[in-house]
């Protein structure tokens, strides 16, 4: 019965009419033209279409920016942990990690770039180099990161587009053209491929952890001003918490992608995904109750004050909701419970539910502490995303989607 | 020896009125409901109705280590050699992370400008040898600025005659604006 299911969910994607796939792009192309006319009205009248103030600089669109960046860092460490240290029974969602590492970065820097009063100096940041900010250390992070993903991407696919090239259509031109002369398909080459991967994921693991994400992370965390974000085990938290996101999104993105394909599942690799998501989600928790801890007892005015607006005010739905509920509580079940842990659904669930979660603790991270001012009697922050916040980080997700579906239909990212 | 441009404020001065808040208002076209100095209520002490409340006027620190400084990424803000904390307008990009990192809430967005933007200790009017507009405007006097590098300058001689303190010091931002929380006998004046 399922072969069947699934080969008539093939045959919808093969046939010449493709239903679900046109639903797909139709639902992609509104999402984006909404988002087209938010980024719009943000380019015509300003940060005024949003509700930052000067108590609240910062909003969706840095929680949406370290989300990405998060996440980014998580996929490309998993592909580089497959590539390091031969994990040959994760290799089949390596490249996918890696696509997913680039497109969540490109994300990454659009939302920022939408954050910027002067997004067209955009180029100072890296022209007049502040040694001491640790965000023009940032900026220079992501480029170099960027192109070692786009590095290890292309050595991935290289033998693959190679052989695609000699094909016909759309996708034979455009593997022609990004397998940048190369015409090599020995099995030397395979092997010198790998080499290359080997190196660059060495290079990539600890440019990722520090440098990426980490560093993200202690962009927060020198900010003596935000007493919740003061602490040395800030960064270390977005690590962790990126590995969450991107190992969550992997498993789910690998379950519904071979739902569709008609792929069979490798149940194994799917149990072994949302045990590493598990494993680091429960680290996760761990270390961010040690911070909580930690804060609470140095009874700093400030720092209570932010645990209590994340705990208790009018958002801690995001928190008690979103960040706990959905993001800890929900996979936890699924992933433990007996009667769902063998599921591929279940876990695709799981994975879904702790990327909505993990979007919880980005906002919780950046709003709650903003909303306390340092100096007593000056006014707090309140602060909720205007329609033209969340239809361009909509856009700019939809982007994300758009880049993704089109970049697993015209290249070699599923290994045959 | 360099300038090292400041503030002293006599606390017990300070009505609340707000003059220096207009006055910074008119004078640098500071667009509207955004604010570049500011009175805050301090030290509630005793109980209703033998009440008495200190009111703080503030504005950008000028801070020694400013945080603001240390954090902008393409180093639009700047420590001159004066003591002021400077915006490069043109340099700036908007980001707000110095907003973020002014323990102060000194700073705000600037809706037309599309940038941070702050106290500049009224450098326009330094340079034509005038004080700053929030200083010549106050009411009782409570704003006193001056070079604090210069021992015969008044803001030095307050701050060697009496005891002083800075805001959040526990931040380490080493400011330039020093509080004088004494109060002088009955009819009497604290030069």
């Amino acid at each position: 019965m399922s072969i069947q299911i699934n080969q008539m969910k093939k045959n919808m994607f093969q046939s010449g009419k493709k239903p679900l796939l046109t639903l797909w792009y139709v639902f992609l192309i509104a999402v984006l033209a909404l988002g087209a006319v938010a980024v719009g009205l943000r380019f015509s009248q300003g940060l005024a279409t949003t509700h930052l103030t000067s108590a609240m600089p910062w909003g969706a669109w840095v929680a949406f920016y370290i989300y990405f960046v998060g996440m980014s860092a998580g996929a490309f460490l998993l592909s580089s942990l497959i590539h390091v240290f031969d994990m040959e029974h994760l290799e089949e969602v390596g490249r996918d990690a890696t696509l997913v590492a680039i497109i969540c970065m490109i994300l990454a820097l659009c939302f920022i770039l939408l954050d910027l009063g002067h997004m067209e100096r955009f180029w100072h940041s890296l022209w007049y180099w502040n040694f001491t900010s640790i965000l023009s250390w940032e900026v220079r992070f992501y480029g170099l990161y960027i192109l070692l993903l786009l590095a290890e991407l292309y050595f991935a696919l290289r033998h693959d587009l190679v052989l695609a090239s000699r094909g016909e259509g759309l996708k034979a031109t455009l593997a022609g053209i990004l397998k940048l002369g190369s015409n090599d398909t020995s099995a030397e080459g395979q092997e010198r491929d790998k080499r290359m991967l080997k190196i660059l994921g060495s290079i990539g693991i600890p440019i990722a952890i520090f440098g990426v994400h980490g560093g993200t992370g202690v962009l927060f965390a020198v900010v003596k001003a935000q007493a919740y974000w003061n602490s040395a085990l800030f960064p270390v938290v977005f690590v962790i918490s990126a590995l969450v996101s991107g190992t969550a999104l992997l498993t789910a993105l690998y379950v519904i992608r071979s739902r569709i394909s008609g792929k069979e599942i490798d149940i194994s690799l799917v149990k072994s995904l949302a045990g590493w998501m598990v494993l680091f989600l429960l680290i996760d928790v761990g270390l961010q109750f040690f911070e909580i801890l930690i804060g609470a007892y140095g009874l700093e005015e400030q720092e209570l004050a932010t645990l209590a607006a994340i705990f208790a005010s009018d958002f801690s739905w995001s928190y008690w909701g979103v960040q706990m509920g959905i993001g800890v509580l929900v996979p936890l079940i699924l992933y433990f419970n007996p009667g769902t842990r063998r599921s591929p659904t279940a876990m695709m669930l799981a994975g879904i539910a702790v990327v909505i979660g993990i979007l919880g603790v980005r906002f919780n991270i950046v709003v709650p502490a903003l909303t306390v001012p340092v100096l007593k009697g000056l006014p707090s922050g309140y602060y909720y995303p205007t329609w033209v916040e969340w239809a361009s980080s909509g856009g700019i997700i939809g982007l994300g989607l758009l880049l993704y579906t089109l970049a697993i239909r015209y290249l070699p990212i599923d290994v045959e | 020896m360099s300038k090292r441009y400041g503030f002293v404020m006599l606390v017990y001065r300070c009505i609340d009125c707000k003059a220096c808040q207009v006055a910074c208002w008119a004078e640098n076209e500071v667009p509207l409901g955004k604010t570049r100095n500011w009175i805050t209520r301090d030290g509630y002490r005793g109980t209703f109705p033998h009440l008495s409340v200190d009111y703080l006027p503030g504005n950008c620190m000028h801070c020694d280590n400013a945080p603001c400084v240390s954090v902008c990424p393409t180093g639009a803000s700047s420590k001159r050699e004066d003591g002021i904390v400077a915006v490069n307008y043109k340099k700036c990009i908007g980001c707000k992370y110095c907003m973020v990192a002014c323990p102060y809430d000194a700073r705000y967005f600037h809706p037309e400008k599309e940038v941070a933007d702050k106290c500049t200790m009224c450098k326009h009017r330094l340079a034509e040898g005038k004080e700053p507009a929030c200083v010549t405007t106050c009411v009782g006097g409570a704003r006193v600025f001056g070079d604090l590098n210069d021992p015969h300058s008044r803001v030095s001689k307050l701050l060697r005659k009496h005891r002083h303190k800075v805001l959040l010091p526990e931040q380490g931002t080493k400011p330039s604006i020093y509080y004088i929380m004494e109060r002088p006998q009955e009819g009497g004046n604290l030069e």
